[in-house]
């Protein structure tokens, strides 16, 4: 630690320590920050953002929580989201269906397409603009406590590396290793409740991109989840994001799934770059990076306590995913937020207890947060009962299109028992009519 | 069923290392932040993390053993939830240390 430190008795002593430099953590140490308190963001990359990795696109409504000026500070973002829905794939078929204008034409453009590294980097010197000391290139490996429990510091890996603070946020991401030694989540996350998530960012010239997709210029993108073959049928989802000189491609699996099958999940991202209709939308494109990332997918049932006495964990380690809405951005960086906010009324009643910090919780469940995340809480585990989604009705969804436009001539009576039949190969009426039932409780929470 | 065995097939063989070069890493020299717990659990194990690990830095010998590239390790964290006889030793690299995205 440099002498620039706060220091007291010897000791490197802040308000606030915030663990991680990703989208929760920037986002607490900012607000912790701007109400004048003094506090440490410790980030083990380089730079904060060499370590994260997404899809993915951000929402202008989370980044306007914490710098309502956010765009007179320039945030890298690539493309605004202006169209977005289901590409449904076949062996060698899709189905489209997307929506552009409308709702997604409404200004300002909620979703912009970002990529990670580039962006939180940005992030973290806002923080750092707003107030916040970033250490970087730092482990966090364990805490201080007090005897009866209480956290009062972390321990780095850097030599004398204890830094100490009343109240602690832990923004440690996926691989909730702190969140676990403090004992608020009980064991690792379940394989079955992590999605695999591969990518390639492929560099493609912006006026490639527009003709391709039918973009009118760099200021609009899309965002596209794909459904289908793109898995061979395994239990996940595909998507494409068109940055403004690139295009994030890749999918995401659920890891046991992966494992079980024995595929290799960057074969897996090769078949589908290289099926008949998605290969020509990246041909003679330039490999920028390749990278995984596990996505906690699981969300509200493998969710970890929220906080203890001197600690609260937001973001990936806290499982705060909405996998169907590709959410989870914006619910860490919102729950950074409210981690903050509940560390500055800490300070001001001087009680950094569990019963103080309880306030947290309730605070995300005032918000789109908890309120989601206990909604679809059902999700990760009909998907894994219902693979179906995966295969036989993207299949049908092919056929049903395909058959309906091209008639040979046929009578309609017998396209239509064509039409049917292509399902009824599959799955029975009253299975898919069951099936459909089942997506639709699961969805509505119920 | 029949349909899924012959969509296996079609998986197209990938050299993972023209997948690795685009990615940055300070590599540790000094400290490999992987390492098996015990290397001979490894031999009568079915190895699925020679699959499902994203940059292949799962290996297996001829004699059975694993052999972890440690330094291809993108700190994803699948062999430490999914090792099936939890075997890895997994630990963040140094502070610095382990892959840095240049994009993300």
């Amino acid at each position: 630690m440099d002498n620039k430190t706060p220091s007291r008795n010897g000791k490197i002593q802040f308000d606030v320590i915030v663990v991680g430099a990703g989208l929760a953590g920037s986002a607490a140490a900012a607000v912790a920050a701007r109400s004048g308190l003094k506090v440490a963001l410790i980030e083990r990359g380089q730079v904060p953002g060499g370590k994260n990795f997404f899809g993915g696109a951000l929402y202008t409504h989370s980044l306007e929580e914490i710098y309502p000026d956010f765009w007179e500070r320039k945030p890298p973002l690539e493309r605004p989201v202006t169209e977005a829905g289901f590409w449904i794939l076949s062996k060698n078929g899709l189905v489209n269906m997307t929506i552009r204008g409308g709702h997604l034409d409404r200004q300002p453009i909620d979703s912009y397409v970002a990529l990670r590294a580039k962006f939180d980097q940005w992030w973290a010197e806002q923080a750092a603009k707003t107030g916040a000391f970033i250490i970087p290139k730092t482990t966090v490996v364990d805490f201080i406590r007090e005897p009866g429990g209480k956290v009062i510091g972390v321990i780095t890996d850097r030599p004398q590396g204890e830094v100490y603070a009343p109240v602690t946020i832990v923004c440690e991401g996926v691989n909730n290793l702190l969140t676990q030694k403090l004992g608020l989540a009980k064991h690792d996350l379940k394989p079955k409740a992590v999605a695999l998530g591969v990518k390639q960012l492929i560099s493609l010239p912006a006026d490639t991109i527009n003709a391709r997709f039918g973009l009118p210029d760099k200021s609009h993108g899309l965002a596209i989840t794909v459904i289908g073959d793109v898995t061979m049928g395994l239990t996940g989802l595909g998507f494409i994001y068109t940055g403004e000189e690139s295009l994030s491609v890749g999918l995401g699996v659920t890891l046991d799934v992966l494992a079980k099958e024995r595929v290799r999940p960057y074969e897996l991202l090769q078949r589908y770059l290289r099926h008949p209709l998605i290969a020509p939308l990246v041909a003679g494109g330039r490999l920028m990076e390749y990278g995984a990332h596990l996505i906690p997918e699981g969300g509200w049932r493998h969710m970890p306590r929220l906080y203890t006495d001197g600690v609260m964990v937001a973001g990936d380690a806290a499982t705060m995913v909405n996998a169907l809405h590709w959410e989870g951005t914006n619910m860490a960086i919102i729950a950074g937020k409210e981690a903050a906010q509940t560390a500055i009324e800490a300070h001001q009643r001087h009680d950094f207890s569990a019963a103080s910090l309880s306030a947290y919780r309730e605070r995300l469940k005032q918000r789109f947060i908890l309120q989601d995340l206990y909604q679809y809480r059902n999700l990760s585990h009909f998907l894994e009962k219902h693979p179906h989604f995966m295969d036989v009705y993207p299949n049908f969804l092919n056929d049903a299109m395909g058959l309906f436009f091209t008639g040979y001539g046929k009578p309609k009576r017998e396209l239509y028992a064509d039409i049917l039949r292509s399902l009824t190969q599959r799955r029975s009426l009253l299975q898919a009519a069951g099936d459909m039932l089942a997506f639709g409780r699961t969805v509505i929470g119920i | 069923m029949d349909e899924k065995k012959e969509k296996r097939d079609d998986l197209p063989e990938v050299y993972v290392d023209d997948l690795l070069i685009a990615i940055k890493y300070f590599t540790d020299e000094h400290e490999a932040h992987l390492q098996l717990i015990d290397p001979h659990v490894c031999v009568a194990c079915e190895k699925p993390c020679v699959f499902f690990c994203p940059v292949g830095a799962y290996q297996a010998q001829e004699d059975g053993h694993i052999i972890i590239a440690f330094q291809s390790c993108i700190e994803c964290g699948s062999c430490r939830l999914m090792c099936p006889y939890s075997n890895v030793n997994w630990k963040y690299p140094r502070g610095g240390f382990g892959v840095a995205y240049k994009f993300g």
